[in-house]
């Protein structure tokens, strides 16, 4: 009975996620003749930059995730201890980057993080250093525009997770001898990470496809996966090889996502038993 | 003046940043695009009528302000026909479009060699020069398929401020000095993830005399040794850009010292107040072009714009607004551009000899390989 | 050594002493000026409805708010500073408060681990917390494994485990179903005489209250109106609101006169009122108090008559339930117990008859009194 009325919504996840996907996987294998080749994956194994440009994805991806935990952490954390009305108002405050387009917010950062930039200009000015620093067209300048961007995708989850936290949690803490800081650690952490896992599974996998903030803010030296994928299909108007590196790209993050699970318990985390 | 030695094939000059079309889901855009495109198709199909407005589709930045300036607004005001003006040209979102079966664009400007690149894979419609009157272009400046725009030059440009101005004693004047970061301490931004002018800077700074540039280049040890000598380089190169936009603002915003780049962005961040020069010595002389997709929704009408937009009367408008040189010599008899302007363009008769034409045999059969070790090189 | 049969032995059991606590939420008195004594090892029960005052008292008492005057005293030790972590006092949360990720011996461990208390002892606590609560082979369980009872108990566990000298209990049984309730409510009783823990229970359900307490302390808008016995809480009550809040009970109106005897119209209730200066008063009466007058030699010096018609019936299994209409004004509500003979021919509404109430069982209480 169930199971025919979901027919629909079945039919529909196949029609947009399953068809193209295995569209991705059967391009993949065509070469530049129209004819089945492995030629697309030989390339990858043949030149140095395909592995390189996986590297520096899941290395900016992470690196991305972590920054965003450390900032969002805090600030989920500050939110949920806000009465509720307040808490909407600065809420509003981080979802703000989402209504403003990802370019106009990347060259923002651009404005201000660049050489002659306001915070350069700014920190000069004051005499906090003589020369300006290189804050962007660089790894820093990616991370900072790319965890801005992600930032409310970790924020979000871990804020509910947060708010379902019951105030008796900390209060039988407390009650049970815990001194603020362990019933932190020891019941109201441990209570968030459903969240915080996530919230920062959402921000890598996002991170896996960027193309634009890297490639204004990292100026040409972050290339990741998106960027390669381009330069190929400009140059080349190579679907098949465009094809199989997202499919590469998928794989690998599914093994990934699999070994972190392992870790993680993940589907604890996420489907369970709170 | 003789472009004679003017090669076709110049594959893709992407001036475009946002191009984040095809990502790891691409296909799932292209599914829908195909499935919008099908719908709007049979829509079109049915109602069509030379009233339509078609879709001419540019570049953006300063690029395409003097296309809409010179060329399109009054060339549509006079033929009568209503365009659409788009942004972001790219040849494979046109063949994207024609393989998916979904083509919305009639007209799309192209690089010489990325127009060349579309045609050989069949993206492109041919052009019926019984409509579009090409009597009084440059004979290499139009092909089967394209029909040529503007000539612009592949320059390296500075501030002048930090090395003085162009032809003044001291100044930078070839790509040894582009490379010499003792003579000229600074920084230096390059092209991104894009072959195309990328390789024969590296090999003239290497000493290679420009006519045995593409010689070397044939070979993978020269295309190595190009890229060995950018390697050398790239410690002092801080930014890689991405669009003729990002070379215009690299120099306003004083980000770098010196970089590659096309001539006519830098003279309009120049008028923009930006402290930039640049060189014609050495450069790299290239074309772009007008190009129509495989199966175009408004071919005849956007035929006859095509006709109307080469027309020497607009391109001789061209120079006020962007210093590319015409296509059509009849510009260069009719235009009101006062000589020093006329002389400052890439196709002049005193500035062509000190280039290096780009060669269209060169990148059809290098293209791959130099894109491939490019991007080892950029992901270093 | 401890017997092995006995759990931890709880001599530490404290006192506490309330003297004028007072909270307020703007210009709201949650606690006026409270003054409250539970002795050593005292089950005590704030009985109130909600918004009476009863559970910010106990989250004074516990340390989770902090009163804007008064004392709080675990013995001779000034509480009312001191942070919740600090007071060594067990608590069982309304909706228990268990970790979802921790096991029940971890959530019951957890205190013990806080006083760094060694991990073979722990064990063997928490083995002993488990038996006496009966739940010794779930200690590997996840808290949402649990039922609603079973859930119960391990907060029970975990708030006693560690030896406190108060324990408290938030409306610890509101969440269970009727029968498990009263089956707790039992096991708590117990559980309480073996621990033998100073306890400070809330509810607001006047019947548990009732069941439970050494004492009920009967709180209302911030003050309490009456701290006694259960007995005397039910068969004395101080005032209306008590008579009213506990047990059923209908009261009439009785007027004094110049005898200084009360009357219900013309009935002769209660004497000896004369050094009085209230004229009004209130008659109390329980319904099961009340019994049907079957003869008439009943004797009036002994018992009060009063003579009414039947408004409405309820036959509800062991007891039977009755609405007298005395006049116009006035009804009595009767519990009585049934029969197998079912003898309810005659209980028809509409039919005369008469109820009796021994004048031993009279309470009086003056009317106005709250």
């Amino acid at each position: 009975m169930l199971l025919g009325l979901a027919t629909p919504s079945i039919l529909t996840i196949i029609a947009i996620i399953m068809i193209p996907l295995g569209w991705l996987f059967y391009l993949s294998f065509i070469g530049k003749g129209g004819e089945f080749s492995l030629e697309n994956y030989q390339r990858m194994i043949e030149y140095k930059s395909y592995f390189r440009v996986y590297i520096i994805t899941f290395e900016v991806s992470i690196l991305t995730t972590l920054v965003c935990i450390l900032i969002g952490y805090p600030l989920a954390y500050f939110l949920s201890q806000l009465p509720q009305r307040f808490a909407g108002f600065f809420m509003l405050t981080v979802l703000l980057p989402f209504w403003t387009s990802l370019l106009v917010r990347t060259y923002a950062w651009l404005v201000l993080l660049q050489k002659k930039g306001l915070l350069n200009e700014f920190a000069m000015q004051i005499g906090l250093w003589e020369t300006p620093i290189k804050l962007v067209h660089n790894m820093t300048g990616t991370l900072i525009g790319m965890a801005h961007i992600m930032l409310p995708f970790l924020v979000l989850p871990l804020y509910g997770a947060m708010r379902r936290i019951e105030p008796e949690m900390m209060q039988a803490a407390a009650n049970l001898g815990a001194k603020p800081v362990h019933a932190f650690w020891k019941i109201f952490f441990p209570m968030s990470l459903p969240g915080m896992v996530a919230g920062s599974l959402i921000v890598f996998v996002l991170c896996l496809g960027f193309y634009v903030t890297p490639a204004v803010l990292g100026g040409g030296r972050v290339v990741m996966v998106a960027t390669q994928i381009t330069a190929i299909l400009e140059n080349q108007f190579n679907w098949g090889a465009a094809s199989a590196l997202g499919v590469v790209l998928l794989l690998a993050t599914l093994v990934i996502l699999f070994i972190a699970g392992r870790i993680l318990k993940l589907d604890n985390v996420l489907f369970g038993r709170s | 003046m003789s472009i004679h030695t003017f090669h076709i094939q110049r594959l893709q000059r992407n001036e475009e940043t946002g191009s984040i079309y095809l990502k790891g889901k691409n296909n799932m855009k292209i599914i829908k695009r195909t499935a919008v495109a099908l719908a709007t198709t049979i829509f079109f199909a049915t109602v069509a009528s030379a009233a339509d407005p078609i879709t001419v589709v540019s570049w953006g930045g300063s690029y395409g302000k003097a296309q809409d300036s010179a060329l399109f607004n009054d060339a549509s005001k006079n033929s009568g026909i209503a365009i659409n003006r788009e942004s972001g040209a790219s040849m494979s979102k046109a063949c994207l479009q024609v393989e998916s079966g979904a083509v919305t664009w009639d007209l799309v400007v192209t690089g010489s060699g990325s127009g060349a690149a579309a045609a050989a894979k069949g993206c492109l419609e041919k052009i019926d020069y019984g409509v579009v009157d090409v009597s009084d272009f440059y004979p290499n400046l139009y092909t089967d398929y394209c029909v040529g725009s503007d000539v612009f030059a592949t320059v390296m440009a500075w501030n002048t401020d930090k090395y003085g101005e162009p032809g003044t004693p001291g100044a930078p004047n070839s790509w040894a000095d582009f490379w010499d970061v003792k003579k000229f301490p600074g920084t230096r931004a390059y092209r991104a993830n894009n072959v195309d002018g990328a390789l024969e800077p590296a090999l003239m700074a290497d000493g290679v005399p420009p006519e045995k540039v593409y010689e070397v280049l044939a070979t993978r040890a020269g295309k190595e040794r190009a890229i060995r000598k950018i390697r050398e380089l790239k410690p002092h190169i801080s930014v890689f850009w991405g669009s003729g936009a990002q070379q215009a603002q690299l120099m306003k915003d004083a980000e770098v010292d010196m970089t590659t780049g096309w001539n006519g962005r830098f003279d309009n961040a120049k008028k923009d107040g930006a402290k930039v020069g640049y060189t014609f010595n050495q450069a790299l002389l290239d074309y772009d072009c007008f190009a129509m997709p495989k199966g175009a929704p408004n071919k005849t009408t956007a035929m006859k714009f095509l006709a109307e937009v080469s027309k020497p009367e607009y391109q001789a408008n061209l120079p006020f607004y962007i210093t590319y040189g015409p296509t059509n010599k009849k510009a260069y008899e009719i235009t009101t551009a006062p000589k020093a302007l006329i002389e400052s363009l890439p196709s002049h008769p005193k500035n062509v000899p000190l280039m290096l034409p780009v060669s269209l045999d060169f990148y059809a059969k290098n293209r791959t390989e130099a894109i491939e070790l490019y991007m080892e090189l950029m992901s270093e | 050594m401890q017997d092995k049969n006995n759990v931890v032995e709880y001599s530490k059991a404290l006192p506490i002493s309330i003297r004028g606590l007072t909270k307020r939420y703007g210009s709201l008195y949650a606690l006026n000026s409270i003054d409250l004594d539970v002795s050593s090892g005292e089950f005590l029960t704030l009985l109130g409805p909600s918004g009476s005052g009863k559970t910010t008292l106990l989250m004074a008492i516990a340390g989770f708010n902090r009163p804007d005057s008064g004392s709080i005293r675990f013995g001779d030790s000034e509480m009312i500073l001191a942070p919740p972590h600090k007071r060594e006092v067990g608590m069982v949360f309304q909706n228990y408060a268990l970790f979802p990720h921790m096991t029940v011996a971890e959530n019951i461990g957890f205190p013990l681990k806080l006083r760094k208390i060694g991990s073979k002892e722990c064990q063997q606590r928490v083995d002993e917390a488990l038996s006496t609560v009966q739940l010794l082979n779930l200690g590997d369980r996840r808290i949402d494994q649990l039922s609603g009872g079973q859930k119960q108990r391990v907060a029970l566990a975990r708030a006693f485990v560690f030896s406190p000298r108060i324990l408290l209990m938030d409306e610890p049984l509101s969440a269970l179903d009727k029968k498990l309730r009263e089956q707790m409510q039992i096991e708590l009783k117990q559980l309480h005489r073996k621990l033998g823990v100073t306890t400070v229970y809330v509810t607001h359900d006047q019947r548990e209250a009732l069941t439970m307490s050494d004492r009920i302390a009967v709180i209302n808008e911030g003050k309490f109106e009456q701290i006694d016995s259960p007995e005397f809480i039910y068969n004395k009550p101080a005032n209306s609101f008590v008579a009213d809040f506990i047990g059923e009970s209908t009261m009439l109106p009785v007027k004094k006169k110049t005898s200084g005897d009360l009357f219900f119209q013309d009935i002769l209730i209660s004497s000896g009122y004369s050094n009085s200066s209230q004229e009004e008063w209130l008659l109390v009466i329980r319904p099961e108090r009340l019994f049907l007058v079957e003869k008439n030699n009943l004797d009036s010096d002994q018992n009060i008559i009063f003579e009414g018609v039947i408004k409405e019936f309820v036959y509800q299994g062991e007891t039977a339930f009755a609405l007298i209409a005395l006049s116009d004004q006035h009804s009595l509500s009767i519990r009585f117990s049934t029969d197998s003979s079912g003898s309810r021919d005659n209980m028809r509404p509409g039919e005369s008859l008469k109820i009796g109430l021994k004048r031993s069982e009279v309470i009086i209480i003056p009317e106005n009194s709250n």
